[in-house]
């Protein structure tokens, strides 16, 4: 009567089917990790900048200790025909600050793992993360925020747009775990879906041990808005340039907080090439 | 500083459901299951051949599947331990004088037969594995409306009941699912014609009164093109320390232009595990309502799933789950968009207390096959103490570029803003604070009938002590 696609959709099987609580590995990688370690003293405040162009795997461990801050910038623009994955883990201190933004626009298959753990009483983490799926690129994201700490505050703000025939899976986990009394956390997702082969998987996940926690989540799907593609192409822009713009203006906000001027430039040049050709 | 006092919030009032009666049953299969125990309840129902079969095959997957690897733990549920038939001293009849005295007793003090009289258009009452009583209507027999039991429908209208059953819920689909193909009992069958509007609803009420068995109902609902109908489902036990099961499942065929509006309040004790499957195909143009409240159980896997399969098909669903000591309840939606201009509306509530554990989880799939498909889900969760656990768990899988999918979750307290608010209104606090709770299920106790919507009022008894947070 209904056909066997839309019963493997049907929800005892999806939950199996979207193995939701594993990141995959992507085929052929190295298995060889590079491993990175970052100690921020108590009271120190630190910059990174993780350019990364390579393959294969990544651990990052980082310590931020009482009152440190650390402001992390991951950007990842492997040639796309190899595969990366990258696993951060942060203890975050008491009244400690963790500032992070994420590029994942590169790679043929990326597996990226954050684990926030907000360890101490006033602590902060700000993660702001971008993904840009086109081509068979097959994207895998897994960012969780442990809210262990009294009056901690997460923010969880991710961007994306898929297009060709790209599959991604996103899951944005914030915890708060018994103690966390007082403590704020929001979770964003916003993906811009420009092509109607594309696989898209959002998984908000909030989890909560805690009366005293005021906890928020969203995510909206959709194609861009035509209202936009209508003004932007009534002012004289073509379909493919009024996207182009849309999707730009969409990432803004993650890009803006990239303060090296030259990465910056390199992943705008970057994505606009990509997006021309999609 | 002092520990700030909680404002108490009482646990359902449960005297009602908890008298037990003495176990009257004419006959109790062995407990486990065999093939010789699915024989033996299939002859004892008088199933025709292929029912047999049917029973067999989904003991044969049954046997081949495992338990799930997510939600709540299923460790506490021996099979080899649970009775899954139960026939009660009474034979099925349409008079209500005629059903035994004590089981009479037992539906007159959860008001059924009164609901009949002022509210409703039929009624079917189920105890243990057997339908005890049904009635309805007669302009609606004269309509062409059938409400009887799976047994009857079986015998009366075998090929309809074999064109449909678990066709929408196929037993390999999960192990409960099998098991329920194996040895469903009972529950109801309901066909409207087309163009035919139920005007009162329908009711179906279950009670299992064995200790240590199983309750494996069947409802079967086939609402023909342009008709429309109100179904509503109750269930309770009696507390018992041994687990009860149920099991049952739920196939709703809503067709073109169809309107179905499905509401069910679970109120089970709490030794029972609640592994129910529920599941609608919604035709073109058609509209299925799911009015959803879980009070009961000890463990609940409860997600009423949306098929829409005709274009412009559409779904709401309404739920409210409140968990409480000993409950582990897992309860949620899923609706999967299979044709276009599909839409579905998911709205629900949460409250977990005094260690109760509230997880929603729900799935959203829109298929290639669905272009501008919609869905709008909220959920939004309320912790009374930190002894609780309260977790969302949804997943969309879209495919795609012309959907539009939006899902926002809340959890959280009382905000002292709004309780400010309402006291600088001149409201005192205990009474603000009850408003809040009141208003927070109140999206969901409008869309209720009036018997249970006050069932729920119990929900938000808040007793004048001390303050929430």
């Amino acid at each position: 009567m209904i056909s066997e696609e839309i019963f493997s959709a049907i929800p005892m099987r999806t939950w199996r089917w979207l193995n939701v609580n594993e990141v995959k590995v992507p085929e052929n990688l190295s298995a060889e990790v590079r491993t990175e370690k970052i100690l921020v003293e108590s009271g120190e405040n630190k910059r990174i900048v993780l350019d990364r162009r390579e393959g294969g795997a990544l651990e990052v461990q980082a310590h931020i200790a009482d009152g440190g801050e650390l402001t992390l910038i991951y950007a990842q623009l492997v040639d796309e025909k190899e595969a990366a994955t990258s696993r951060i883990k942060v203890y975050v201190g008491k009244g400690a600050k963790f500032s992070y933004t994420t590029v994942e626009a590169g790679a043929k298959a990326t597996a990226a793992e954050l684990t926030v753990d907000m360890a101490g009483p006033d602590s902060v983490a700000d993660v702001w993360g971008l993904y840009f799926g086109d081509g068979e690129r097959k994207i895998d994201l897994n960012y969780i925020i442990r809210q262990g700490g009294k009056r901690t505050d997460a923010n969880m703000q991710v961007r994306g747009a898929l297009l060709g025939g790209a599959a991604k899976t996103f899951r944005g986990t914030l915890d708060f775990l018994e103690g966390s009394k007082g403590s704020v956390g929001r979770e964003d997702e916003e993906v811009m879906v420009l092509s109607d082969h594309v696989q898209n998987r959002s998984v908000p996940i909030m989890l909560s041990h805690e009366d005293d926690v005021d906890g928020h989540h969203a995510v909206s799907i959709g194609k861009m808005d035509e209202d936009k593609l209508f003004y932007l192409m009534s002012r004289g822009l073509d379909l493919a340039e009024a996207q182009k713009l849309v999707v730009e203006a969409n990432f803004q906000p993650v890009l803006d907080r990239i303060d090296d001027d030259g990465l910056k430039a390199e992943i705008d040049a970057y994505l606009q090439r990509r997006l021309s050709h999609g | 500083m002092a520990e700030k006092k909680k404002t108490y919030v009482e646990d359902i009032e449960r005297t009602l459901y908890d008298i037990k009666n003495e176990d009257h049953s004419v006959y109790k299969s062995h407990s486990g299951l065999t093939p010789e125990i699915v024989r033996d309840i299939s002859r004892r129902k008088n199933d025709p051949e292929w029912m047999t079969e049917f029973r067999l095959k989904s003991l044969e997957v049954y046997n081949s599947l495992a338990l799930p690897t997510w939600g709540p733990s299923l460790e506490d549920l021996n099979m080899d331990d649970i009775v899954t038939y139960v026939q009660p001293d009474a034979k099925m009849t349409g008079k209500w004088e005629e059903v035994p005295e004590e089981i009479k007793d037992t539906f007159d003090r959860l008001g059924i037969p009164e609901a009949e009289k002022t509210s409703l258009g039929g009624v079917g009452a189920q105890y243990d594995s057997e339908v005890v009583y049904h009635s309805i209507q007669e302009d609606m027999v004269k309509q062409g409306v059938i409400y009887t039991d799976m047994e009857t429908a079986l015998r009366e209208h075998g090929d309809m009941v074999k064109e449909y059953f678990m066709t929408l819920v196929p037993p390999k689909d999960h192990k409960f699912a099998a098991l329920h193909g194996a040895v469903w009992s009972g529950g109801s069958f309901v066909y409207v014609p087309e163009g035919v509007h139920v005007e009162m609803p329908l009711q179906s009420y279950f009670r299992l009164n064995a200790a240590g068995a199983g309750q494996f109902e069947h409802t079967l609902i086939i609402v023909e093109k342009n008709a429309s109908l109100h179904f509503i489902e109750g269930c309770s036990a009696p507390k018992y320390n041994v687990t009860n099961l149920h099991a049952g499942c739920v196939e709703l065929f809503v067709k073109e232009g169809a309107r179905l509006r499905y509401s069910t309040i679970e109120n089970w004790s709490r030794n029972m595990m609640n592994l129910n499957t529920k599941r609608a195909l919604v035709e073109k143009d058609g509209l299925i309502e799911w009015v959803s409240g879980s009070f009961g159980s000890h463990i609940s896997c409860l997600y009423p799933c949306s098929v829409l399969h005709g274009e412009n098909a559409r779904c709401e669903f309404t739920g409210v789950t409140f968990a409480s000591k000993g409950q582990n309840l897992d309860t949620g939606a899923s609706v999967i968009h299979a044709a276009p201009h599909t839409s579905a509306n998911i709205n629900t509530r949460t409250i977990s207390k005094a260690g109760g554990k509230a997880t929603y989880r729900s799935a959203v799939k829109v298929t290639k096959n669905a272009p501008y498909a919609k869905c709008s889900v909220n959920c939004e969760s309320l912790m009374l103490d930190n002894l609780s656990r309260s977790d969302t768990l949804p997943v969309m899988d879209i495919e795609g570029d012309e959907a539009d999918i939006g899902h926002e979750a809340k959890i959280g307290r009382i905000s002292d803003e709004a309780i400010f608010y309402l006291t600088s209104r001149g409201i005192d606090e205990e009474e603000a604070r009850a408003m809040i709770v009141r208003g927070f299920v109140e999206p969901i106790a409008k869309e209720l009938p009036l018997e249970y919507a006050l069932e729920m009022n119990n929900l938000v008894n808040i007793e004048l002590e001390g303050t929430m947070g």
